[in-house]
Formats: structure tokens, C-alpha cells, sequence
């Protein structure tokens, strides 16, 4: 029903059918229209025959799971070039999409892997795709090779055992990361990851606007519900269970809470229970409900996604917004579509901080590959390029003293970037924790229940 | 030939329940697929045990009174505006050359896909929008946009504009189609002359002898829109509000939830969505039911005259308005896809740029070409069934069964969102490789029926007579079939061609879900750019999904005369 235009076709034929020429037509010896069906018939039956081909020749090798986690690093490199991998990533922003594009490009060199990216408007969606081959009994021929995830959707894959396992170890890259001195590369939100992922970049909540309107931006939480009240309708977030939205409602519980005794404040890094939740939990909602009549439509409506924040700010609707990827103002700067006066920092009583990691769905139908790959994109070569404001500033996970001098140099940044690209306060914001999984759940459960229908 | 001729009948016999199955098949199983989890059957979550659960977790969900209320409320209202302006415009230019006027300037209308026209209207009614910009800041005084809740609005209202335009053209051209068929045509032309010289208003004279004759042809139509417009996701995602969305919103998100119990809900949400959609089309006929038993004494009363003057202004207002917003839109996105920085209460960016489209065209061409791939095939099988089964209905002597026309309505009338998951699970029982085939096997669901109606009539009109004269001197069916009615009718077959296309085109759901993401068409890709914050690109993208079925039509105009022509010069 997406496009209702059949009546264009009533009107056009009418001129032509039942004028003289026809009966030229009728002795004619070629017959167009058969000729066109034909046509048309015999382009797509080569089209699904091609598609269909190239999945069938590259999956040949059936993989079964013990066999690949004793595999030695040659045997994989060797079992897995020269064949499609399909990277399930969120494909909103395209400065991100060029970065796997290039990545494409050099694995395509190394390895002779073609790289698709799959873009995502929701991770979630990955998840939901590899849960039905699961529910399918396709446990060898999964269309999902990589998924780009943290934080929930991790340990939503975790729990249905939809992973590959212990395979992060085999990369020669992982060991760049000094996963034995840096403990936050193998938790996710918290969470052990148990060689299921291997971390890919560093991001912190990071805030901006535009500087001609706005002076002075809060520089902490309470400050900011002062700054809405004499800035009414100027500030927002997100619904949950938007991303952006569950994290900066994890940022205002956990600064909230900053006060408690350390014992009650560590209830957030493990399961939420309905005793840590009656803890916890009023003063975000005290907050909130203050908070909510200074907001953007007077806090009765909220935006489905993140992203459009940005579009916000450029709009001048709003004058204050935040971010989980830095980089990205700068880079809509350049693109006109926030203000050439736009400057960004961080809140002064700290910054909610994760790490993003990439993963292999247990049925992945080229797993040795994906492993390729995902060692290509820990290289330093690779994270030094993503680590470049113009190319995706997404801060890289390797531990510079596991370089070589020569590699440190590649991490430096470029001189001449938009003051957007400095983040303010950078060094006296205290990164954050992300809270346990099952407080982002918990949050927008009770976050929809309070304020997800309007009275 | 001989082998051709041989095959012919057969294969002509054969394609009639190859068409049904085609259509049956996915619908049945997606529902199938849909009714199961509903119940409690999800194997995949070790949920193996019937229950009621996901109706219950449903009736608790915050606000599902309100969601599927929304949903009724903007679906009946979007479609009776929709349908009253039609008629208002239809009666109040009736005569005029007008008609023709309004007529070409709402056809491209058509071609724009759901998600684009609310993109674009989306920017029109926003605080910082275009009609606030144009009033800003000499007249408002607004140096920054005002605070209002528009769109978004809790009421729907923005929803109902956006339903109301799209579907608006729909109509209106679906009724000028009818008129423009020979005979009925002009037998309500001479009725309606007949009607003026005895005295009547041209506005009352529209009402009481043409709408009569003209609506049940308009029945199937309305009845399309207002199913569609009751389940649609596009327009109420980007126009709609979100506390709560509408029904169709809220399922669609509980399939996407990370918490993958929730299926078991959206599941169970669907089938609430197909009653709903149910009662608000036993509303329509209701109301249908209603307004002739009242109006049918006003038929013969003989008043001539109902304020026709008034209700004419009225109409010329309304149409000036109509056609103001989506002139205004339609600019809107073009600057969009050319604008520099864009400041709020200027009304033309700070600077034009081609960055955009430079941007855009390095990573479209796969989409692109995929785009056009998906299309042609999906259209090739849909006119080659649509072709065969037209003529098994001639060689048999009998037409459709009313059950075989409503089965190829089918794919129409059920609420996409809730058969489509239910599709996926089915295609992964059967082949989870061929991602390309299934999705133009679910873009055929979609171009069969809008082909199979674009092409039906034609073929059957064609006059019987050529091809009585030609068995007369010894051709065979196939003969016929090739020589006489595929020439004969190029032209149709063009336009049902580029008709296929333009419907594969804008099609989001069924590419994104059969899909499963790997294939990306120029529409998904629109869609998730306009989730993203960049309208700059969403615009280029919406403009790209209008040029291609442009693109389309004129082929299918310009093809057969260019063939034609050649013709005659041999």
C-alpha cells in the first residue's frame, strides 16, 4: 500500500489503446511486450541466482564450534579469506559508515573478505534476526557474521546463549588492549565477557551547544535543572529505551546517588533488586519530575531517537544537547547541520563512560573471517584512523604502552580541527561507570510506567 | 512456436492458482506465524506451552486503550477528510477544466512514498518550520521557534494532515479513473448535463446524479486506505506522538525490543491489530449504511439548490490550501537537500551547497542498483501472473469469483505489520539463504494487486472481436495471446510496469524484514537516515525515491510511442 499510483495507469493507455496503428502492430514479427516480460523475468531470475550463488560457494566449510577455539591463528587466516562477512552496525551516521567502508577496503586487500555493512537503525534488530535462525534450527548458516553491541543487547545475546564463545583470545591483536592491567576490557556494562567480545572503542557522554546562545551551560546535574528552569523548553532527552536516553538517566541516577554511603552506591553495579531500587531510585524520579516542565514540549512529549537531538539544536529549538560520540559534532559542523558556533564539554561532576565491543552470533556462517576482521579493527592502524576527529574520533581501546614509538605517533591528534572538537573539562569530568545491564531495563520499565503515557 | 503453443494453454490454466498461492501462501503462513507466539508458542525462548499470557501482558500495557483509540480516531478521520475533499473538489469542478489542472498536479503526489510526505510535511507544521519561518520574525515576533506540540501532538491531528494529503491524490485520481472509463464516464457526464438543464446547481446536480453512480466504484479503494491508514507505521512514527504512539507503532517496537519476551506481546498486538482494523472498516460500512438512509429521500425531493455557491468557495479555499502545503513541502525538501547551515527564523538557508548530494551519491549506488533489481523482478512476475491469469479468465469464459478478488485484495487489506513478522519466521523454516528472492517475493505481494487492478480492466475491455477474427483464420490461443493482445495492449502494460515499480520502490517494511537488513533499498535507506539527525541527507534520499518512479512513468509513457512510431515507419 506504500505507493498508491495505479491510476496514473488509467489515464495515459487510454490515449494509446484503440488508435489505427495497432494493426501495423498486430502483424509485426517481433512482439515487444513478450520480449520485455522475458526480459525482465530472465534479469531476475540472474539476480537471485547470483545472490543465492555467492552465499552457497562461500559456505562450504561447515564450522563446528569446538573445532574453530582450538584452531591456531594461520589455520584461521588461511580457512578464512576470501569470503563475505556481514557486519550487523547501526548505520545512522555516516561518518561511521565511511570508517567501515574504509575498513572494507583494507580487509579486502589483507584478506580478499568483502565487508557488507548491514546497517542497523536498532541493534536489537540483530539480535531478533539471529533468534529466529535459533528458533529456525540454523545453528551453522547464520546471516549475521559481526554485531557492533554493548551494554543490554550483549547481555541480552549473553543469556540466550546466542554468542560464539571464548574466541577473543585467538586475536594476536586483543594482547594490544592489555586486557591483564585494564580490567574494562572484558566487562561490558559490568558484565564478564567471557572472550565473546572483543572491545572496539571508548565513549563518554559528552554535551554541546550553540555558543552564541548559549553563554554559560550548566556544568553539573543541579545546575542543569536550574539552567532548564530559566531556559524553558530548551533542553530535552530522548524516551527510553532510546540509548542516549537510558544514558543520561543512568548519569543523573548514579550523580545523584554520589552522596550515599559507598555500600548503598554499589547496589548499581549489580543486578538491580527491589530493595536497591526503593535506595536508589526516588531521587532520580524527584528529579525528573521536576525537571519535566522546564523540558521541550513541556516534558509531554519526548523524541523516539537520540539522533534527533542534533537535528534539534541546528533547528535552534533547542540549546542544549548530548552525545555518546564526540566526534560527531565537528563532523556535523562541516556538514552545515549545527551552527559554526557550537562547542562541546563535559558535565563537571562526571561523565557516564562505556566501552563498545563486537561480537560473533554462535551460528555465524563465516566465523573465521569475522574473526579477521575484528583483528584488522584492532589493529593500530585501524584505531589510530577511527581515533581521527575527522574520520570518527571514536577513542581508541588500545594501551599505548603496547605500541612501538612509531605507532604511538599514528594516535596524535590532527592541529587543525573545529574548536568543537575540544572537549572542555575533558580532564576534570570523572568518567563514570555504566550501571549493571539490568538497571537500563529496570529504568525504562518504571521511566514508561511514570511518565510513558500523558494523563 | 510449436513447443510455445504447445505449453500455452497449460501453463495459462496453471497460473491462476500459481498467482493465489503466491499471494495465499505468505499471508496464511505470516499470519499463522503471528497467531502461534501469540498464544505462547515461541520454541526459540523454550516457550512451548499455549497460553493467554501475551493477551494479559497486552491489556496491562500503559495506555493500549488510548493506543489503539488513537488509531481508530486518525484512520476514520484521516480517511472521511480524505474522501469528503475528493468528492468536494470532484463536484465543485466537475465541468472545469480545473479538474484536469488539480488532476496533474497531485499525480506526483502519488509517487512519493509515505515516509518522504511525512518528512517533508513533518518540516512544514514543526515550530521550526517552514509556515513558522515564513511569519517569523515581523509578524510572530519568534526569534527562536515556539514551544508547541506540533507535530507529536497527543490528539493525532498531525497524523491525520499527513494521512489525509497522501491519501487525498489517491482518491481523487482513483475517481477521475472511473470517470475516465468510456462508457460509464459519459454516461454521467450526459446525466449530469441532463441534471444542470433541468434546473439543478452543478454542485447538487454532482451530488444526486453522479456521486451515486460513482462511489461503489470508489468502495475498494476507501475501504484500502482506511485499512492501510488504520495499521500504517511510517507516517505516525515520524508525525505521530509517542506517548503513547499508535497501535501499530507500539507493536513494531515490541518486536524490535531487546527483551525478546516482548514478541510474545507484539505477537498477541497484532491480532488485537487485525480486529481493529476489522471494526474500523465495519465502521465505514456503517456509516456508509447510514448516510444512504438518510440521504436517499433527498435524492428525489427535487431541491436544487443546497448553498452550492458557498460550499464551492469553501472548496476553492481548501484546494488552494492542499495544494499550498504540499508545494511548500515538496520546496521545503529540495532546499533541505541543497542547504548550508540553516538558521531559524531565515527562510532560505545561509548558503546552498552540492555537499549532500556528493555525500549521498558515494554510498548510494549499491542500494541503488539493488533498488532497481528487487523491482524489475518483483514487476516481471507480477505482470507475467497478472497477464496469465487474465487470460485463463478468457479462455474459461468466466471471471474472477468474487472470493478470487478479494484474495488478490488480500495482501491490502490485512495489516502488513501483522502478517510480515509471522512471513520471516516462515521464509527462515524454508530457506534462510536467498535473502534476494525473499524479499522480491514480498514485493510481490505488494505490486500484484495494484498491477493485477491496474491492468484488469483494460485487458478485459480489449474488444473480442480481433481476436475472433484471427482464430476465424486459424491462430491459436497462444498466436493471440502474443500477436494480437500483448501489442494491442503496450500501452497499459507499460504503465502497469512502472506502476509495479513504483510500488516495489517505496516499499520499507516487508525490504527491511524479509531483508533481514542485508538488502538495502534507497527507501529503507531513507527511513533510517530519517531516524538519524540528518535531514539534509534524509531530503536527498526522499528526493532520490521520487525521482525513480518519475522515472519510471515516463518510460512507460514515452516506450510505446517510441515503439509505435517505429512500427509505422517499417
Amino acid at each position: 500500500m506504500t505507493g498508491h499510483l495505479m491510476l496514473l495507469a488509467n489515464f495515459r493507455w487510454q490515449h494509446i489503446v484503440g488508435t489505427a496503428f495497432y494493426s501495423n502492430l498486430i502483424k509485426s514479427k517481433v512482439v515487444i511486450s513478450l520480449g520485455l516480460s522475458a526480459l525482465l523475468l530472465a534479469a531476475g531470475l540472474w539476480a537471485g541466482i547470483a545472490h543465492a550463488s555467492v552465499n552457497d560457494v562461500v559456505d562450504v566449510v561447515d564450522k563446528p564450534v569446538t573445532q574453530t577455539s582450538t584452531s591456531s591463528w594461520p589455520e584461521i587466516q588461511s580457512r578464512g579469506a576470501n569470503q563475505d562477512v556481514y557486519f550487523h552496525a547501526w548505520g545512522g551516521d555516516p561518518q561511521i559508515n565511511r570508517y567501515i567502508q574504509w575498513a572494507a577496503k583494507q580487509v579486502k586487500q589483507l584478506y580478499q573478505i568483502n565487508l557488507h555493512h548491514v546497517k542497523l537503525t536498532d541493534t536489537s534488530e540483530a539480535v531478533s534476526r539471529v533468534l529466529a535462525e535459533k528458533s529456525a534450527n540454523n545453528d551453522h548458516q547464520g546471516q549475521v557474521d559481526l554485531v557492533w553491541i554493548n551494554g543490554e543487547n550483549f547481555a541480552a545475546m549473553a543469556k540466550h546463549q546466542l554468542l560464539a564463545p571464548n574466541w577473543v583470545d585467538q586475536l594476536p591483536n586483543f594482547s594490544l588492549t592489555d586486557p591483564d592491567n585494564n580490567p574494562a576490557m572484558t566487562r561490558d556494562f559490568g558484565v564478564p565477557t567471557q572472550g565473546m567480545e572483543a572491545p572496539w572503542g571508548k565513549a563518554a557522554l559528552t554535551f554541546y551547544y550553540d555558543s552564541i546562545v548559549t553563554t554559560s551551560p550548566p556544568q553539573t546535574l543541579q545546575q542543569l535543572s536550574l539552567w532548564a528552569k530559566q531556559h524553558p523548553g530548551r533542553f530535552t532527552y530522548p524516551k527510553p529505551p532510546d540509548f542516549l536516553a537510558t544514558s543520561f538517566l543512568k548519569y543523573a541516577l548514579i550523580v545523584l546517588n554520589n552522596s550515599q554511603p559507598e555500600a548503598i552506591k554499589n547496589l548499581l553495579y549489580q543486578p538491580a533488586t527491589t530493595q536497591s531500587q526503593a535506595l536508589l531510585l526516588p531521587v532520580l524520579w524527584q528529579y525528573l519530575d521536576e525537571l519535566h516542565p522546564h523540558l521541550w514540549r513541556k516534558g509531554r512529549h519526548f523524541m523516539s531517537s537520540g539522533m534527533e537531538l542534533r537535528r534539534l539544536i541546528g533547528d535552534g529549538e533547542l540549546a542544549l544537547a548530548f552525545t555518546f560520540s564526540a566526534a560527531e559534532i565537528p563532523a556535523a559542523v562541516a556538514r552545515f547541520e549545527l551552527p559554526d558556533s557550537s562547542r562541546s564539554y563535559r558535565m563537571q561532576d562526571g561523565s557516564l563512560s562505556n566501552i563498545h565491543f563486537i561480537t560473533i552470533p554462535y551460528n555465524a556462517a563465516h566465523r573465521d573471517s569475522a574473526k579477521l576482521v575484528v583483528n584488522f579493527l584492532l589493529s593500530p592502524q585501524a584505531q589510530a584512523h577511527k581515533q581521527q576527529a575527522n574520520v570518527w574520533g571514536d577513542t581508541s581501546v588500545l594501551a599505548l604502552s603496547k605500541l612501538t614509538a612509531e605507532q604511538q605517533a599514528w594516535f596524535a591528534p590532527s592541529k587543525q580541527s573545529h574548536p568543537s572538537a575540544t572537549i572542555a573539562n575533558q580532564a576534570i569530568s570523572p568518567a563514570l561507570s555504566e550501571p549493571d545491564p539490568s538497571w537500563s531495563k529496570v529504568i525504562t520499565a518504571l521511566w514508561l510506567q511514570r511518565y510513558g503515557v500523558m494523563q | 512456436m510449436n513447443t510455445v503453443a504447445k505449453l500455452f494453454n497449460p501453463i495459462v490454466r496453471f497460473s491462476p492458482f500459481m498467482m493465489m498461492a503466491l499471494l495465499l501462501i505468505p499471508v496464511l503462513g505470516g499470519l499463522i506465524g503471528v497467531i502461534l507466539p501469540a498464544f505462547g508458542w515461541i520454541p526459540a525462548l523454550d516457550q512451548t506451552h499455549f497460553s493467554l499470557n501475551g493477551f494479559q501482558q497486552l491489556w496491562q500495557t500503559p495506555g493500549i486503550g488510548h493506543m489503539a483509540l488513537l488509531s481508530i480516531t486518525t484512520s476514520l478521520v484521516s480517511t472521511l477528510l480524505a474522501f469528503l475533499i475528493t468528492i468536494l473538489i470532484l463536484a465543485s469542478y466537475f465541468t472545469s477544466p480545473w479538474l484536469g489542472y488539480i488532476q496533474r498536479l497531485l499525480g506526483p503526489i502519488l509517487v512519493i512514498p509515505h515516509a518522504a510526505a511525512a518528512i517533508a510535511i513533518g518540516f512544514l507544521i514543526t515550530p521550526s518550520g517552514m509556515l513558522s519561518r515564513l511569519v517569523s520574525p515581523w509578524l510572530s515576533g519568534w526569534d527562536a521557534p515556539p514551544d508547541w506540540l506540533y507535530p507529536h501532538d497527543a490528539m493525532g491531528l498531525s497524523i491525520i494532515l499527513g494521512v489525509t494529503l497522501k491519501e487525498l491524490p489517491f482518491l481523487l485520481l482513483m475517481a477521475l479513473g472511473v470517470l475516465a472509463q468510456p462508457d460509464l464516464g459519459q454516461t454521467l457526464r450526459a446525466q449530469h448535463k441532463v441534471a444542470l438543464s433541468l434546473g439543478y446547481c452543478p454542485m447538487t446536480a454532482f451530488f444526486k446524479v453522479v456521486l451515486p453512480s460513482l462511489y461503489p466504484h470508489l468502495r475498494l479503494p476507501i475501504l484500502a486506505v482506511l485499512a492501510y491508514a488504520s495499521a500504517s507505521v511510517e507516517i505516525p512514527l515520524i508525525l505521530g506522538p509517542n506517548n503513547p504512539p499508535t497501535l501499530a507503532v507500539a507493536i513494531m517496537q515490541w518486536f524490535h525490543d531487546v527483551d525478546l519476551s516482548l514478541r510474545i506481546k507484539a505477537s498477541a498486538g497484532a491480532i488485537l491489530q487485525i480486529q481493529l482494523t476489522l471494526f474500523v472498516l465495519a465502521c465505514w460500512w456503517l456509516l456508509e449504511r447510514l448516510v444512504s438512509q438518510f440521504a436517499k429521500p433527498m435524492l428525489t425531493n427535487g431541491e436544487r439548490e443546497y448553498g452550492g455557491a458557498i460550499i464551492q468557495k469553501i472548496t476553492h479555499v481548501i484546494t488552494a490550501l492542499m495544494l499550498t502545503i504540499i508545494g511548500l513541502a515538496l520546496v521545503g525538501m529540495l532546499l533541505w537537500s541543497f542547504a548550508g547551515f540553516w538558521h531559524f527564523p531565515d527562510a532560505l538557508p545561509q548558503q546552498f551547497v552540492i555537499l549532500h548530494w556528493q555525500a549521498a551519491s558515494q554510498q548510494m549506488h549499491t542500494p541503488l542498483i539493488d533498488t532497481v533489481l528487487i523491482a524489475l523482478c518483483a514487476t516481471a512476475v507480477a505482470i507475467t501472473l497478472t497477464l496469465l491469469t487474465l487470460e485463463a479468465e478468457q479462455h474459461s469464459g468466466k471471471s474472477l469469483s468474487l472470493l478470487g478478488s478479494v484474495l488478490i485484495y488480500l495482501p491490502l487489506l490485512i495489516p502488513s505489520i501483522a502478517f510480515l513478522f509471522g512471513l520471516v519466521w516462515l521464509l527462515e523454516q524454508v530457506n534462510s539463504q536467498h535473502t534476494f528472492i525473499n524479499v522480491v517475493l514480498a514485493h510481490v505481494l505488494f505490486v500484484l494487486p495494484y498491477v493485477f487492478l491496474s491492468l484488469a480492466s483494460s485487458y478485459r475491455r480489449l474488444d473480442p472481436r480481433f481476436s475472433i477474427v484471427a482464430a476465424s483464420l486459424g491462430a491459436t490461443k497462444a498466436k493471440i495471446f502474443f500477436r494480437i493482445k500483448l501489442p494491442m495492449l503496450i500501452g497499459p502494460i507499460f504503465i502497469a510496469c512502472a506502476l509495479g515499480l513504483a510500488i516495489s520502490f517505496s516499499q520499507y517494511l516487508p525490504t527491511l524484514l524479509t531483508g533481514g537488513g542485508r538488502i538495502n533499498t534507497i527507501t529503507t535507506e531513507a527511513v533510517s537516515l530519517a531516524n538519524g539527525g540528518s535531514r539534509r541527507i534524509s531530503a536527498v534520499y526522499a528526493l532520490m525515491q521520487m525521482i525513480l518512479p518519475a522515472l519510471g512513468f515516463l518510460l512507460a509513457w514515452l516506450l510505446p510511442k517510441i515503439i509505435v512510431k517505429n512500427h509505422r515507419q517499417k
